[in-house]
């Protein structure tokens, strides 16, 4: 049996491993694959050895077992997907044995997994003795004080193959490479991430400086951070309300329900763009049957534009392909003989809110990126810049300024790597080809990001399909009526029934239906 | 025990026993029971449950009223309810429950509804029979893949492998499962390639068609509005398309439709 | 994979007296923070008979003009800034009158396949003022390497060996953490992912001839069987030198190399990844 699969095993994860691995991680585990420079993370160098999500401590070799969770459960948050349904169990332990081979540190001994006790149960105390933690053992040096990988340390971190890398927004535990259980986040404090800036913090406990049970106090309070991965709806829903929320931060915006929408790279028309910044954005929409307010709330780590994130800029835009025009020229850079360019030059963030021009009758709507020739959309542009805008979209090139006065307020913050902004407009306008916001019927709606500090603008930036706005109408008395008219109608017809049964029960007597 | 026995041999009981399975089988037998055997599922939207509700219970009417017997004693009960004295409780409750279910159900069909629109959408709409690939004309009809000709497979599948890999991984994702970094982010989510449904369906030149095309050049029906495919014809050559197309074939395991078997019986 | 060139042009930091103890004559202007015991190999211990031991001094020079320093923003850290008090620089290359400091120097070949016992002293390395001290570190596989945290803001130790395991461990009060390394690998580069201007080098050998030049450009391997030995010398910019000698029983050889700024675009040699195919 051993020896048999001896003679076979490699062979096999080989053959796996050409088939459904090398085109990222390359043939030869070196993470060079031809889609390598496709993605930000890139895929791993397996010659190092360096596997980040390990039960083993810092800096050592991985178990057997940690590489196969690797590939079972993929690496959220990156390119990487689980295997586990997609490979046998012979397959992926396999690939296991495989990986192994890349590296000839897999001649050493693997050391045994760090050992711990499990978690103290979840308090407000405790969560907040994380949290002292968290400021004590300086978490937010990278990751920030509200967690969303924004510390002063991030715009400079680099992995070992000195790639850009971001430190983990903990608000959005669903991207955390190894999972984000209180089991997880605390097994990555303990052993850190092998190739990144993250450290193990387990010579703290050796140290007495902290307790195992506070460190996971702070694992528990960073999983606090993070809520569950938030559900896509269709359709945003403009609440009616009597007085729109005046302004960005109005407390009123807490009353109003909010609508995740994921947003992607976009890799759809050149130059396209493999990694944007922005991966979601929160809406909320309300309107007063005079106007419309919507909000948009997204996390991003820099608030551009920012000279302290320039250098990040140039690194990721120097390791993205396909090789992407810089929007600050290099021959402008060499001719003032300096890398720097002037804070004026850098790039804002922006946010771009498309509807179609008019709200379609049946199924037919404009192209959802931007439009097209025959058919263009609506858009509302907002930048960090200070442009906002109406315009109108025929193709993510050709969009041109909707002339006339300003009719848009708009008002963004941005606090601790979030950036939030509101847009309001009146539900008509005069003017072609400026949508009429009405009640009661889904307008189409498509949300665009994008973050200046990353190297994005024009078609290099994050993107949505389309969803729905839908601005709720005033209940109708009708509403109530027809219910009304039930129950009424459904009574009558109860009491004939009954009456006319009990009729020819106790016979036909006078007084017999005296029940 | 006793009881029980005699509620099961009665009509009535044995009628309202039958509703109540079918309606527990339409509402949550159909969505949760196949997927424990591997198959797909999806809930039934309320307007069949009610149709699938209408037709047991026309079913059942027709069983009970079918014998002299048994439709007495299936009215009894009922009867029952109507007029006995001792059940004077449960009449009026009854009287009261179902105005108000009948005026609930009314509520929830009239109040406010914030669906998005149907969106009805062909996903393997019928080609055109040729269609203009840079400036040449290319002629779907009866093609096959150039690549396929000879003992070029190999080669083919290298270059489509550096092309998936380099351009259709976020959305179509590593498995060739539709479910990439990306994918997440598009309505409709992109298409997989595995499995007998979609690519094993087709013949060669529909998928050359499709890359090359892209979402903006699907037909009305195809929902071209919506598609993140974008029209390859802007950033590949036709040898790249081709070759994406053996990879996509080899590396899902399935083969293409014929033009045989296109011509066939079997329409598309 | 880059080339690490790229972060060693970035981020070098001046340093001062690191090597007193294997230099000999160490000591000279530099006044900074540096502790003198940085590169020192221990004792050779009992191999070599203290009736043969021999000897070799050498000479680190630089020629021409050195590159000027440059300054290190450390507004961040008020705790570091206040250690600098006429402001941190990068001095990528530690020239003081025309010698060369913080050069690493190891006997590359002619040991044979002698054993050394490890020294049980261990070897530190120091974070204080948002900076690494000693800046180049001699130690021996299998040493005690002693890292503390002066300046008790945090720092994360991330070393990036490829020959040996590396660790990326968080120090973010006063403290003392030991590691060590169990294969002769160099450079090892360390560095501090919450300052990004942090760099330091870790050279392992198998053996204690290793040590590092001083502000005065001078070192000197002692305690040597005589022998024919290959001499190598590894500067973070200028890449590697090397020359042979021989020393004879009791003996002391003297050896000189130079360095020049032209040097900046060579190869600097860092371990090799331990790959199969």
């Amino acid at each position: 049996m051993v020896a048999q699969a001896e003679g076979q095993e490699a062979p096999a994860g080989k053959a796996t491993y050409d088939k459904w691995c090398a085109g990222c991680h390359g043939e030869e585990g070196a993470g060079d694959g031809v889609a390598a420079t496709y993605m930000l993370p890139q895929p791993r160098d397996f010659t190092t050895a360096l596997y980040q999500i390990r039960t083993t401590a810092s800096g050592e070799l991985p178990t057997d077992g940690d590489i196969l969770r690797m590939i079972d459960e993929g690496m959220p948050g990156s390119a990487m997907p689980g295997w586990k349904d997609y490979l046998s169990n012979t397959e992926r332990t396999d690939l296991v044995q495989y990986l192994k081979t890349f590296s000839r540190f897999f001649e050493d001994e693997v050391p045994p997994p760090v050992e711990y006790g499990g978690a103290p149960g979840v308090s407000e105390e405790g969560l907040a003795e994380g949290r002292e933690f968290y400021d004590k053992i300086e978490c937010w040096k990278c990751h920030g004080q509200a967690g969303r990988g924004d510390g002063p340390s991030a715009p400079t971190l680099e992995d070992d193959w000195d790639l850009p890398v971001r430190a983990a927004d903990l608000t959005e535990g669903w991207n955390f490479n190894g999972g984000y259980t209180t089991e997880a986040i605390f097994s990555r404090l303990m052993t850190g991430l092998n190739g990144a800036p993250m450290p193990s913090f387990a010579d703290l406990i050796d140290a007495e400086f902290m307790t195992e049970e506070q460190l996971w106090r702070v694992a528990q309070y960073v999983e606090s951070l993070s809520p569950e991965m938030p559900e896509v709806r269709e359709v945003v829903r403009a609440a009616l309300v009597e007085t729109l929320p005046a302004t960005v931060d109005d407390p009123a915006w807490n009353q109003i329900e909010r609508f995740y929408v994921p947003l992607v790279g976009q890799v759809i028309i050149e130059p396209r763009w493999f990694a944007p910044t922005v991966d979601g954005v929160w809406v909320q929409a309300a309107h007063d049957s005079e106007r419309v307010a919507l909000r948009f709330t997204w996390n991003d780590p820099s608030e551009s534009p920012s000279a302290e994130w320039e250098e990040w800029r140039q690194r990721v835009v120097s390791v993205m392909q396909p090789t992407v025009e810089t929007t600050v020229s290099t021959a402008e850079e060499e001719a003032t003989g300096d890398g720097e360019p002037e804070v004026g030059e850098l790039l804002p963030d922006a946010l771009t809110v498309q509807f179609s021009t008019t709200i379609p009758e049946g199924m037919k709507r404009p192209y959802f990126l931007m439009g097209d020739q025959d058919e263009p959309v609506y858009l509302l542009n907002w930048s960090s810049g200070g442009d906002t805008s109406e315009a109108l979209g025929r193709g993510m090139n050709a969009i041109e300024a909707i002339a006339g006065e300003t009719v848009l307020v708009s008002e963004s913050t941005f606090d601790e790597g979030q950036r939030r902004l509101l847009l309001s407009r009146a539900l008509t306008l005069e003017g072609a080809n400026r949508l009429v916001f009405e009640t009661g019927r889904p307008i189409p709606m498509a949300i665009f990001a994008w973050d200046g500090s990353n190297g994005e603008s024009g078609t290099q930036g994050a993107i949505s399909t389309w969803y729905f706005l839908y601005l709720d109408q005033p209940t109708e008395n009708i509403t109530y009526v027809f219910p009304m008219l039930a129950v009424l109608l459904t009574a009558v017809l109860g009491v004939v029934i009954v009456t006319r049964a009990q009729r020819g029960a106790h016979g036909a007597g006078p007084g017999s239906g005296s029940d | 025990m006793v009881s029980v026995k005699r509620y099961l041999h009665h009509p009535f009981w044995q009628a309202i026993l039958v509703l109540v399975v079918a309606y527990l089988l339409v509402e949550y037998g159909i969505p949760y029971l196949p997927p424990l055997i591997g198959i797909s599922s999806a809930p039934v939207p309320q307007s069949v449950v009610l149709q699938y509700m209408l037709t047991v219970l026309a079913g059942i009417l027709i069983w009970v009223s079918d014998n002299e017997e048994r439709w007495a004693r299936f009215r009894q009960p009922i009867y029952a309810a109507l007029v006995d004295r001792d059940k004077k409780l449960l009449r009026v409750a009854l009287m009261v429950a179902i105005p108000l279910l009948a005026g609930w159900l009314t509520f929830r069909a009239v109040r406010q509804t914030v669906a998005a629109p149907p969106s009805l959408r062909s996903i393997h709409p019928a080609p055109p029979s040729s269609i203009t690939f840079r400036g040449e004309t290319i002629t779907l009809a009866g093609l096959g893949n150039p690549l396929r000709q000879d003992d070029s497979i190999a080669e083919a599948y290298a270059v489509g492998k550096r092309v998936y890999y380099q351009n259709c991984l976020p959305c179509h994702g590593d498995a060739l499962s539709g479910d990439g970094h990306y994918a997440h982010g598009f309505m409709p989510t992109p298409l997989a390639f595995t499995g007998s449904g979609t690519i094993a369906q087709l013949t060669e030149s529909f998928v050359f068609w499709r890359i090359a095309k892209g979402g903006p050049g699907l037909p009305r029906e195809g929902t071209p509005w919506n598609s993140a495919m974008p029209a390859w014809e802007d950033i590949l050559t036709a040898d790249e398309i081709w070759s994406v197309i053996v990879f996509l074939y080899e590396q899902a395991g399935v083969s293409p439709r014929t033009w045989e078997e296109a011509e066939g019986p079997a329409e598309h | 994979m880059d080339h690490p060139l790229k972060q060693i042009l970035a981020l070098v930091v001046v340093l001062g007296i690191s090597v007193a103890t294997a230099c000999g004559g160490g000591g000279g202007g530099e006044t900074t923070d540096g502790e003198a015991d940085g590169g020192a190999p221990a004792a050779a211990g009992s191999v070599v008979s203290p009736d043969s031991a021999a000897t070799i001094n050498g000479t680190v020079s630089f020629e021409g003009t050195a590159p000027a320093a440059e300054p290190i923003d450390m507004s961040e850290e008020p705790t570091c800034a206040e250690k600098h008090p006429d402001g941190a620089v990068r001095q990528q290359v530690a020239v003081t009158d025309g010698r060369l400091a913080n050069v690493y120097v190891y006997v590359k070949s002619g040991l044979g396949d002698r054993a050394f016992p490890t020294p049980s002293a261990p070897v530190t390395l120091d974070q204080s003022g948002c900076r690494y001290s000693p800046h180049i570190v001699a130690i021996q596989a299998g040493q005690s390497l002693a890292i503390m945290n002066s300046d008790g803001i945090l720092h994360n130790i991330n070393t990036q060996p490829t020959e040996n395991r590396g660790f990326n461990i968080s120090q973010p009060v006063v403290m003392e953490t030991s590691r060590e390394f169990s294969r002769p690998e160099v450079m090892i580069p360390v560095k501090c992912d919450v300052h990004g201007w942090m760099q330091a080098f870790i050279g392992v050998q198998g053996h204690p001839y290793a040590s590092v030049s001083g502000a005065d450009g001078l070192f000197s391997l002692a305690d040597l069987p005589p022998g024919e030995y290959e001499i190598e010398v590894w500067h973070e910019l200028y890449g590697t030198q090397s020359q042979t000698v021989t020393i004879g029983v009791k003996e002391t050889a003297e050896v000189s190399f130079t360095f020049n700024s032209d040097m900046a675009g060579n190869h600097v040699p860092m371990g090799e990844p331990l790959v199969l195919r």
